[in-house]
């Protein structure tokens, strides 16, 4: 039960960071980019690359969040700032372009070879009956600290207040004299740095490979929605939701169900469950679980 | 060299045909979809099962066309209260789920390997004309089909697709069912991508998962809009520049003696590449969409 608890948070570190940048930015620019997912990719390989050069683990990690946030600052300016002003559908294609371009630079220049960090090997914690390597506690406690740092930011300072002002109603929030655009950019470089974080320390346990990118996108998607696109917290609240249930789903017997003994879903369906959770939530609850905002009916 | 141009016209003739499946909901009506693959997969399954359960394999085609009807029906269903990228995002979930399904039902899909020995059309007729027979069957249908989407798109019912795509609200006032519309959108694109699909299987007599993964659906998409969204002819050159691309990969390939990742990566990069210049420079494609002048 404990490792169960324990797979389900791990899960949730996966997708948290990525998700909240990812859900942050649309509150602002208001359009789902696809591309997101790679640019944690991107940072993986970054991360990777400057490790494998010689530089300590913590300091690439660092390194390669950072110039992730510097490519995701570029693309937003250089390509989805002009694509917006046709709209948010054409950004959309847009994004497909860009992320078609990331994986195809990715692979032509790393190759489609998954590459595993050379980390030194450390026996794994056991907390009752769980088991957690070093790494992941590292990374769990590392979003746990962002994650508060984060609500901090957003609820206790005037730079969180005034991005929730612009992400609720730009035009007023541009009358009472908010630079919108340096906020914009702000939060472009911040969620870019958060899901390279997120990325490379992800392929510390899976290893950066090209497909890391289109694995995370649909899970991560489903938790944004789950959550309210736009909505930062509520992003966390439904990474959480959907790490339970292909947690949940991959763990459980079926066998007394169907009256057999041991009748597990194949674990090519996790992927599968999580879309699941996405079309029910977008059937019933399309702007998400915590939505609030008053839509005239 | 002969067998490759065949083969390079066939396969641009089967991808035009789904792409021009994809501009009927997509080109007309405005309406992002980012599954449309799923569509073409249904059509290589249901060649590949009419073939697995021994019935005459052409039923397949109509089977499934059928079937991609029904999935169309549903999609729209889910559009109902849905916003444009948030449907855009759940026809993304569609086909995966329905990917992942091909992949796990063994009993009905094969699996990972697939369904093999799917017999070809002109199986009867000697080594090279049966290509031959087969790629002028190809682009026999992709001209009736264009034709048939350009009647589509200039009659009542493309006119007012387009209406919606532009003012959604303008034509719910002139008495249009938009639900109505956009699910008949989707439902016959969808009809013609199915049938490209078989025919794909019957090409390459086999039916598995590698034609339904999402990026297909991206090349699609890249075809439509470079050529020019909503236009027949704009599709079609859309269709003809991104298989150029694809059949001069191998060349540069063999000139430079580079490896299968890099190849990969440049198939790929090369149409993200002209996907975004086009985007960013040329918005409405090569051949723009004609809309009638209102004066």
């Amino acid at each position: 039960m404990l490792q169960f608890l324990v797979d389900a948070l791990l899960r949730t570190a996966d997708l948290a960071l990525i998700t909240l940048g990812l859900s942050m930015l649309y509150g602002l620019i208001r359009f789902p980019n696809i591309a997101h997912v790679q640019y944690a990719m991107c940072g993986a390989f970054l991360a990777y690359a400057i490790n494998s050069a010689g530089a300590p683990l913590i300091v690439s990690v660092v390194l390669a969040s950072i110039l992730t946030g510097l490519l995701t600052l570029v693309i937003q300016l250089l390509v989805f700032d002009r694509l917006l002003k046709s709209g948010p559908a054409i950004a959309m294609i847009g994004s497909l372009a860009v992320s078609m371009v990331l994986v195809a630079s990715v692979l032509g220049i790393a190759g489609s070879f998954p590459h595993m960090f050379s980390l030194p090997h450390t026996e794994p914690l056991i907390i009752g009956d769980a088991r957690i390597s070093h790494t992941q506690l590292w990374f769990v406690l590392t979003t746990l600290v962002l994650l508060t740092l984060f609500v901090l930011l957003l609820f206790h300072t005037q730079v969180g207040r005034a991005m929730r002002a612009l992400a609720c109603n730009p035009a007023l929030a541009d009358a009472s004299g908010l630079n919108a655009s340096r906020i914009t950019n702000g939060v472009t470089f911040i969620s870019g740095m958060l899901a390279g974080l997120g990325g490379s320390m992800l392929s510390l346990s899976t290893g950066a490979h090209v497909n890391l990118g289109y694995d995370l996108l649909l899970p991560v998607f489903a938790a944004a929605i789950l959550g309210g696109l736009g909505n930062p917290i509520g992003a966390v609240a439904g990474a959480a939701l959907i790490a339970l249930t292909e947690t949940a789903v991959t763990n459980i017997n079926f066998g007394p169900l169907l009256g057999e003994t041991l009748v597990f879903l194949p674990v090519s369906y996790i992927s599968a469950a999580s879309f699941l959770i996405l079309l029910l939530a977008l059937l019933f609850k399309p702007y998400g679980l915590f939505d609030r905002e008053v839509r005239r009916v | 060299m002969y067998d490759f141009l065949i083969f390079t016209i066939t396969i641009a003739g089967i991808y035009a045909i789904m792409a021009l499946g994809l501009n009927v909901l997509a080109g007309y009506g405005g309406l992002l979809n980012f599954g449309h693959i799923a569509f073409a997969g249904i059509g290589v399954y249901a060649t590949g099962i009419a073939h697995a359960r021994g019935w005459p394999v052409l039923v397949g085609i109509p089977l499934g066309m059928i079937a991609a009807m029904i999935l169309g029906w549903a999609m729209a269903r889910l559009g109902r209260r849905l916003a444009a990228d948030y449907w855009g995002i759940a026809t993304l979930a569609v086909a995966e789920i329905l990917r992942t399904v091909a992949l796990n039902e063994d009993e009905l899909t094969g699996g990972a390997n697939g369904i093999t020995g799917i017999p070809g059309l002109f199986e009867s007729v000697a080594s090279p004309w049966d290509q031959v027979y087969f790629s002028a069957v190809v682009l026999g249908i992709v001209a009736v089909t264009a034709f048939f989407s350009a009647r589509l798109g200039d009659g009542r019912f493309g006119r007012a697709l387009r209406l919606m795509r532009e003012q959604p609200a303008l034509a719910a006032c002139m008495g249009y069912n938009l639900q109505k519309i956009k699910s008949h959108a989707i439902m016959c694109g969808g009809a013609i991508t199915a049938l490209a699909g078989s025919l794909y299987a019957h090409y390459f007599n086999f039916a598995g998962t590698e034609f339904m993964l999402a990026a297909e659906t991206f090349v699609l998409w890249t075809m439509v809009m470079i050529g020019g969204m909503g236009r027949t002819a704009g599709v079609l050159l859309g269709v003809i520049l991104v298989q150029a691309v694809y059949a001069f990969v191998p060349f540069l390939r063999d000139l430079l003696g580079f490896g299968s990742d890099v190849a990969g990566a440049l198939r790929l990069g090369l149409i993200g590449a002209i996907l975004l210049i086009c985007l960013l420079w040329r918005r409405e494609g090569l051949l723009p969409e004609k809309l009638r002048n209102p004066a």
